[in-house]
C-alpha cells in the first residue's frame, strides 16, 4: 500500500475511532455502519482524486460532492433530481430533517432514539469531520493539525455523555489519532530511502500500518505512543485531586481508603448543579414505597451545617464504610411513633453526583458500589468517582410522627451539639438576630419559636415566592432577603436556619427533593424542578427535625402544627393551620394536601435556579464560589487568547508612538518609531531584515509595500531621523515620527488587499516577537539554572561519585 | 566634535571633490561610480588597484585622477626586467663629491601609475611594500619621506597571465581597493568614439585642483566621525570573511583599518559629517575582494570572492541598539576595543 492510501485510510480510522465516542449518545447504533461506509467512500473518492492528480482543493471539492451526493441518496432519495442529485426538494427535505435532528436532540434524554433527524446530524458530523481530517493529514500532509477536528468530535460526544466519556472511549480515539500520526510520521521516513533500522528483529507483517520489517523510528513511536496513552489514562486516577479526572465523573469529595478519611469541603451543588443546569424538567429519580403517606418523603441528599454569614456549606468530616445497619438517628428516643418505610429508587442514567437521594432518616441503605456513610450529616457519599448515575438500591428508612407535645417538652440538646450547631458568625448583621426575637417573642419554648418562624416566613410574613430575585452578595445578603421579603427555597431555609442559630436552636440546612408526583403504575417521579432545600432543627428526643418555610413549596409537615391539645400560650394563639391562612401575595397556596406537582406548577420556575447576581450561594441553584472561580477565569483566558497579539500588538504601538513625543529621550523616541515602523510592515507581510540599514530597509518597505509618494516621504524621514540619532555625533530631533509612522501605515493599508489588512489587524505577524522575547526569557532561566551555584555543586558531587571517572 | 571651520572645510571637499570628479568624467565616459571610488581612495589616503581586460581605459582613469590635481606626477611600466632600485631610487658614488648621493626613483612623486604592475617581478613589487604603507623609503640605512599626498595607482590585467607575476598578499593588502572597470555602454563607446576622435582629452585635461587642497580634504575626512555601531559593523563584516567556510583567506585588521577610512571618505564625499552603515556595505566589495582567497572547493563551485562578500552582507546584521542593549552608542561592547 503506498504512504497516501496508509494514510488516507488511517485518516479514516482515526475519525471512527473518534466518532466511537458519541455511541453511547443514541440507541441503537446501526447509525455507526451507515457512517462508517459513507466514510469510507468519500475517503476512497479523495483517494482517487489524488492519484489523478488534482490539485488540493479540488480533491477537497470532489470529496464534499461526492459526500452530498452520498447524503442524498440516503436522506431524500425521493426528493432529489433522478434519486441522486440534490435539487430543491432534496434541500427542503435536509432544512426540515436538520430541524427536526436539532428539536429531537433538545427533546430526548441520553441515550436518545435515533431519529431520522439525529442519524443526519450524526451522520454529515461523522463525515465532515472525516473530511477535515482527510484534507488536512493527506491532501495537505499535516496529520498534527487533524487533531483539532478530531478532538472537537470527541469534546463534543464527551461532553454531551453525563460523567464524560469512558476510558475505552477515551483510548480508542487517542490511539486513532496516534496511528495517524505514525502513518504520517512513516510516510515522512520512507522519502528518505531504506530507514536504517538497527540491529532489531525483524517484525511480522502485523495488519494495516506496517508493511514489512518495522524501521526503529517507527518501533519507538508506537512505543512512545503506548507509553503516554498509559500515562494519560493512569495519572489522573492516581491523582487525587483529580478524583479520577476525565473518567471518573463529576469531583469525588471522598477520601481514599477504607475505614477512614474526611469529606472534604467541596460545594455539594456544584455537580448537582451540573445536573440540574438541564433545559427542561427532566426525571432525576423514581422510587416506589411503602410509605403510606407520601407528603413525608423529602429525599435528602447532603446537610450543610457551617454557616460563614453568606452561605452555608457542608463541614468536612469523618466517613465510614456504610454499616449493614445505620446507627440509630441521634437524639431519637424511643417514645416517638415511628413507620418504618421501604423504598427502592432508581436514579436516571445522566444524574451523575456524589450524594445519594435517601429519605431521612434511613436505617438501611442497601446499595452496591463504592459508598461511605457520614454519620453526622447521615449522608452516603460517592468514593473515586462513584456517582449516582442509573443507580437501583433499597432504603429502609423511619418516618418519625413526633408530637408536638414531645417536641414542645424536648429538654435541652447536649452541650456538644448545642455548642456546633447554633454558631453564627459575627458578621452576621443584628437584624437577622433582632428579627427573630421579635418574631418569636412571647414563644416560651425552642419549638414554639421554630413554628413561630417557619409560619412567619411561610404564611403571615408578607413573604414572596419569587426565583427572579436579585439577592445581593455577602453577609448582608440575609438582612436584604428579611427586608425586601422576596425569595426562593435557599434563601428561605438559609434565613430560617440562621434565625433559628440566634435564638440557640441547633439549625442545619438539607438540600434534595421533595417528595415528586405519584405516576399511575404506582411510582413517584422525582424531576429537576422538585430540587428543594429546606431547615432541619434539632430537638432532644426527636432529632433532626424538617420545617417548610418556603411558602408554595413541599409541604409542611404535621408536627409543625401545634398540638390542639397542646396548651396555648395566653395572647399568643396558635398558629392557624395553613388550610386557612392565605399567602399575603394572593400566591399558590402552601396547602400541605395540595400535591407537590400542583404546587410546583404554581412555583413557575425551578427553585435551583439561581439569580447570577446573588452572593448568597445558596444550595440547590447555586454554583460554588470555587467552580466561579475556577470556570471565570478559565472562560476568559480561552476568549482572550486568540485576542493575545492583537491586544499585544496595541499596546506595544501606543507605548511606542508615545515615546516618541517631544518630552521624551530623542533616541528612545525615534528608535521606538522606526521599531514600530518596521512592525508595522511586518504586519503586512514584509518581514524584517537585520542586515539592511536604515535607508534601505525604508526603501525595501516602500518598494514591496507599493507606498504613494507621500508615505513613502514619511519613510524617509523616519530613517533618517534614525540614521541621526545612531550615526551622528550631534542628532538634529526631528518632529512628529508619530504622524509619520501613522502615514506609512495608512499607506501599507492602503496598498494591501483586503485580507492582508484584516490579517495585519487582528492577528499581526509582528506578535512573534513576544514568542521570542518568551523564549529568550526562558533560555535565559534555564542558563542561570544550569549554572546556579547548587546545580553546578550538585554536578561536581556526581563527577566526583562517579566510580568510572575515578578509575580513569 | 565638529566646528564651524570644519564644516566649512567639508564643503570645500564636496565642491573640490565635484571638481575633480568632473575632470576626470570628462576623460573616462559613463563610469561615474568607478571615478567616484577613485575619488574616495584618494581622499581616504589610500592606493588603488585597477584591474580589468585591456583597452578599457585602466591608464586613462589613473592618468586622468593624475592629472586633473595639480602635483608631481610619474609613471612606471612594470616589465619583467624592472628592478627595484629603479623604482625607490639607486645611491650614486659622486667622485666630486667623493660620497655616495641618492638618486630617487619614480615612487618619490605625489602620485604614482603603475602600469601592468603584476609584469615585474616579485622582487620589484617587494619595493613598494614600504613605500605604500609607511610613505617612506629605506636606502643604505637612510630613510627618505615620500610626498603628501601620496597615491599609487596600479593597473593589472587579469585575463593575460602568461609572463605574470601575480601580486602578493602583503601587496594585495596594501591597496586600499580595487576597482574594474568594464566595458561602457553602447551609448558611452558611441561618445568616446565622437571626442576621441580628434584628440585624446586627456591633453585638454588641466588640473582642478591643488596638492594642498587635497591634503586639506584628507584631513577633514578623518574628522568625519564614526558612531560605534558603525564601527562594531565593520569589525563584524571583516570577521565574518575570516570565519566563511568558502574562503580559505579572510581579510587582515588591515582591511578593517582601510574599509572604516574609505567608509569616512564616501561619507564626506556625500557631504556628510558622519558614516554610515550605507557607506560601509557600499565600499566593502572594492574593499574586501582583493584581499580574499576562496578555496579550492569554491572556485570549483565558480563561486568569486565578490559574491561571497555580497553574501555576508546579506547576513551580518546591521547593529540595532534598540534590540541588544549592550550596543548603545557610547557603550562599548565587552571586549572589543574600539578603533
Amino acid at each position: 500500500m503506498s504512504g497516501r492510501a496508509r494514510l488516507a485510510l488511517c485518516a479514516a480510522v482515526a475519525t471512527l475511532c473518534a466518532a466511537g465516542a458519541l455511541l453511547p449518545l443514541v440507541e441503537p447504533i446501526d447509525w455507526m455502519i451507515q457512517a462508517a461506509f459513507l466514510l469510507a467512500v468519500v475517503t476512497g473518492a479523495g483517494a482517487a482524486a489524488r492519484r489523478a492528480p488534482l490539485a488540493g482543493p479540488l480533491v477537497i471539492g470532489v470529496q464534499a460532492l461526492v459526500a452530498v451526493l452520498l447524503m442524498t441518496l440516503f436522506f431524500a432519495p425521493g426528493e432529489a433530481i433522478l434519486g441522486l442529485l440534490p435539487g430543491p426538494d432534496a434541500l427542503a427535505e435536509f432544512g426540515r430533517l436538520l430541524h427536526a435532528g436539532v428539536r429531537d436532540v433538545g427533546r430526548y434524554a441520553i441515550p436518545a432514539p435515533v431519529t431520522p433527524g439525529i442519524r443526519l446530524l450524526l451522520i454529515a458530523g461523522v463525515l465532515l469531520i472525516g473530511l477535515l481530517v482527510d484534507a488536512l493529514a493527506v491532501t495537505y500532509r499535516s496529520a498534527a493539525p487533524a487533531g483539532l477536528p478530531l478532538l472537537a468530535l470527541y469534546s463534543v460526544a464527551a461532553g454531551l455523555s453525563q460523567g464524560g466519556a469512558g476510558r475505552l472511549r477515551f483510548l480508542v480515539a487517542a490511539a486513532g489519532y496516534l496511528l495517524l500520526l505514525l502513518a504520517e510520521g512513516r510516510d515522512r521516513l520512507s522519502q528518505w530511502g531504506r530507514v536504517f533500522g538497527g540491529p532489531g528483529r525483524p517484525e511480522r507483517t502485523r495488519g494495516f500500518a506496517v508493511g514489512g520489517p518495522t524501521p526503529a523510528p517507527v518501533r519507538t513511536g508506537r512505543r512512545i505512543g503506548a507509553l503516554v496513552l498509559g500515562i494519560a489514562v493512569v495519572v489522573p486516577a492516581l491523582l487525587p485531586s483529580l478524583g479520577g479526572g476525565l473518567f471518573g465523573g463529576s469531583a469525588s469529595g471522598g477520601g481514599p481508603g477504607s475505614g477512614g478519611g474526611t469529606i472534604s469541603a467541596v460545594n455539594p451543588l456544584v455537580s448537582l448543579q451540573d445536573s440540574l443546569n438541564q433545559p427542561e424538567d427532566k426525571e432525576v429519580l423514581n422510587y416506589r414505597t411503602t410509605a403510606a403517606d407520601s407528603r413525608d418523603m423529602y429525599l435528602r441528599i447532603v446537610a450543610l451545617d457551617q454557616f460563614d454569614g453568606t452561605t452555608w456549606k457542608p463541614s468536612e468530616r469523618t466517613v465510614t464504610d456504610v454499616p449493614e445497619q445505620l446507627p440509630r438517628p441521634p437524639g431519637l428516643s424511643s417514645s416517638v411513633d415511628v413507620n418504618h418505610v421501604n423504598t427502592s429508587i432508581s436514579t436516571a442514567e445522566w444524574y451523575a453526583q456524589n450524594w445519594l437521594p435517601l429519605p431521612y432518616p434511613a436505617s438501611k441503605v442497601d446499595i452496591s458500589g463504592r459508598w461511605r456513610f457520614e454519620p453526622q450529616g447521615r449522608t452516603l457519599v460517592g468514593d473515586r468517582g462513584q456517582n449516582t448515575h442509573g443507580l437501583q438500591y433499597q432504603v429502609e428508612s423511619l418516618q418519625l410522627r413526633p408530637t408536638s407535645r414531645q417536641l414542645a417538652a424536648a429538654p435541652a440538646p447536649p452541650a456538644k451539639l448545642l455548642r456546633e450547631y447554633t454558631k453564627v458568625p459575627d458578621s452576621l448583621p443584628p437584624v437577622v438576630g433582632s428579627t427573630a426575637r421579635r418574631v418569636t417573642h412571647g414563644a416560651p419554648t425552642a419549638y414554639a419559636k421554630a413554628v413561630k418562624l417557619q409560619d412567619w416566613f411561610a404564611l403571615n410574613g408578607g413573604f414572596t415566592y419569587n426565583t427572579e430575585v436579585r439577592a445581593g452578595s455577602g453577609s448582608e445578603a440575609i438582612a436584604r432577603f428579611l427586608r425586601q421579603k422576596e425569595g426562593f427555597c435557599v434563601h428561605f431555609s438559609f434565613s430560617m436556619a440562621a434565625m433559628a442559630r440566634t435564638l440557640g436552636i441547633p439549625a442545619r440546612v438539607a438540600v434534595g427533593f421533595t417528595p415528586g408526583t405519584k405516576q399511575p403504575d404506582g411510582t413517584t417521579s422525582v424531576g429537576l424542578k422538585d430540587a428543594h432545600a429546606w431547615p432541619e432543627l434539632y430537638f432532644q428526643g426527636v432529632g433532626w427535625t424538617r420545617f417548610e418555610p418556603t411558602p408554595s413549596r413541599g409541604s409542611i409537615p404535621d408536627y409543625a402544627y401545634p398540638d390542639t391539645s397542646a396548651p396555648a400560650e395566653p395572647g399568643n394563639p396558635a398558629p392557624e393551620p395553613s388550610q386557612s391562612a392565605a399567602p399575603s401575595d394572593g400566591g399558590p397556596s402552601a396547602d400541605p394536601s395540595c400535591g407537590p406537582d400542583e404546587q410546583r406548577r404554581g412555583s413557575g420556575s425551578a427553585c435551583v435556579t439561581l439569580p447570577a447576581e446573588s452572593g448568597a450561594r445558596p444550595p440547590g441553584g447555586g454554583t460554588s464560589p470555587w467552580a466561579i472561580a475556577g470556570i471565570v477565569p478559565a472562560a476568559l483566558l480561552v476568549l482572550l487568547l486568540p485576542a493575545v497579539p492583537l491586544l499585544w500588538r496595541l499596546r506595544t504601538r501606543s507605548r511606542r508612538l508615545a515615546a516618541t513625543g517631544a518630552d521624551g529621550d530623542l533616541t528612545a523616541g525615534t528608535l521606538a518609531a522606526w521599531r514600530e515602523l518596521l512592525d508595522t510592515a511586518w504586519d503586512f507581510g514584509i518581514l524584517p531584515d537585520e542586515s539592511l540599514t536604515p535607508r534601505k530597509a525604508a526603501a525595501r518597505i516602500i518598494s514591496i509595500g507599493e507606498l504613494q509618494p507621500e508615505p513613502a516621504a514619511a519613510a524617509h524621514r523616519v530613517a533618517a531621523a534614525v540614521e541621526q540619532v545612531l550615526y551622528a555625533p550631534q542628532p538634529q530631533p526631528v518632529s512628529d515620527l508619530a504622524t509619520d509612522v501613522q502615514q506609512v501605515r495608512a499607506g501599507l493599508q492602503a496598498g494591501a488587499p483586503r485580507a492582508l489588512r484584516l490579517r495585519a489587524r487582528l492577528a499581526p505577524r509582528s506578535a512573534a516577537r513576544l514568542g521570542r522575547a518568551w523564549s529568550a526569557r526562558w533560555t535565559a532561566l534555564l542558563l542561570r539554572c544550569r549554572t546556579s551555584r547548587p546545580v553546578a555543586l550538585t554536578r561536581r558531587t556526581v563527577t566526583v561519585l562517579r566510580p568510572g571517572r575515578r578509575r580513569a | 566634535m565638529t566646528t564651524y571651520d570644519e564644516r566649512a572645510s567639508l564643503s570645500d571637499l564636496t565642491t573640490t571633490a565635484e571638481r575633480v570628479r568632473r575632470a576626470v568624467e570628462g576623460v573616462i565616459e559613463g563610469k561615474p561610480e568607478v571615478v567616484r571610488l577613485a575619488l574616495t581612495v584618494l581622499l581616504a589616503e589610500g592606493h588603488l588597484l585597477i584591474e580589468d581586460v585591456p583597452g578599457v581605459g585602466k591608464t586613462m582613469l589613473a592618468k586622468a585622477l593624475a592629472r586633473s590635481v595639480d602635483c608631481s606626477v610619474r609613471r612606471i611600466q612594470f616589465t619583467p626586467d624592472l628592478l627595484p632600485s629603479d623604482i625607490t631610487g639607486v645611491s650614486i658614488f659622486d667622485q666630486q663629491q667623493r660620497d655616495f648621493e641618492f638618486k630617487p626613483g619614480a615612487i618619490f612623486s605625489q602620485i604614482v601609475i603603475g602600469d601592468e604592475i603584476n609584469r615585474a617581478s616579485p622582487k620589484t613589487q617587494s619595493a613598494l611594500l614600504e613605500s605604500m604603507e609607511e610613505h617612506q623609503v629605506t636606502m643604505d640605512g637612510q630613510t627618505y619621506e615620500l610626498p603628501s599626498p601620496f597615491m599609487v595607482i596600479a593597473t593589472q590585467n587579469p585575463v593575460e597571465m602568461e609572463g605574470t607575476y601575480p601580486l602578493p598578499e602583503a601587496q594585495r593588502d596594501r591597496f586600499m581597493a580595487r576597482v574594474s572597470i568594464g566595458y561602457p555602454s553602447p551609448a558611452a563607446e558611441l561618445q568616446m568614439l565622437e571626442v576621441h576622435g580628434g584628440a585624446s582629452p586627456l591633453d585638454d585635461l588641466q588640473p582642478v585642483a591643488h596638492a594642498h587642497e587635497i591634503v586639506k580634504l584628507t584631513e577633514a575626512v578623518r574628522e568625519v566621525h564614526v558612531a560605534e555601531t558603525v564601527r562594531r559593523y565593520t569589525v563584524d563584516l571583516v570577521a565574518a570573511t575570516r570565519s566563511h567556510p568558502e574562503l580559505r583567506l579572510g581579510a587582515s585588521p588591515r582591511a578593517t583599518l582601510h574599509l572604516l577610512r574609505a567608509a569616512k571618505a564616501g561619507a564626506a564625499l556625500l557631504g556628510r559629517e558622519y558614516a554610515l552603515p550605507d557607506d560601509v556595505q557600499s565600499l566593502a566589495v572594492p574593499v574586501l575582494t582583493h584581499r580574499l582567497l576562496p578555496t579550492a572547493q569554491a572556485q570549483l563551485n565558480r563561486r568569486t570572492a565578490e559574491q561571497i562578500v555580497r553574501e555576508i552582507l546579506q547576513r551580518v546584521p546591521v547593529p540595532d541598539p534598540s534590540v541588544q542593549p549592550w550596543r548603545t552608542p557610547g557603550q562599548r561592547p565587552p571586549g572589543v576595543r574600539g578603533l
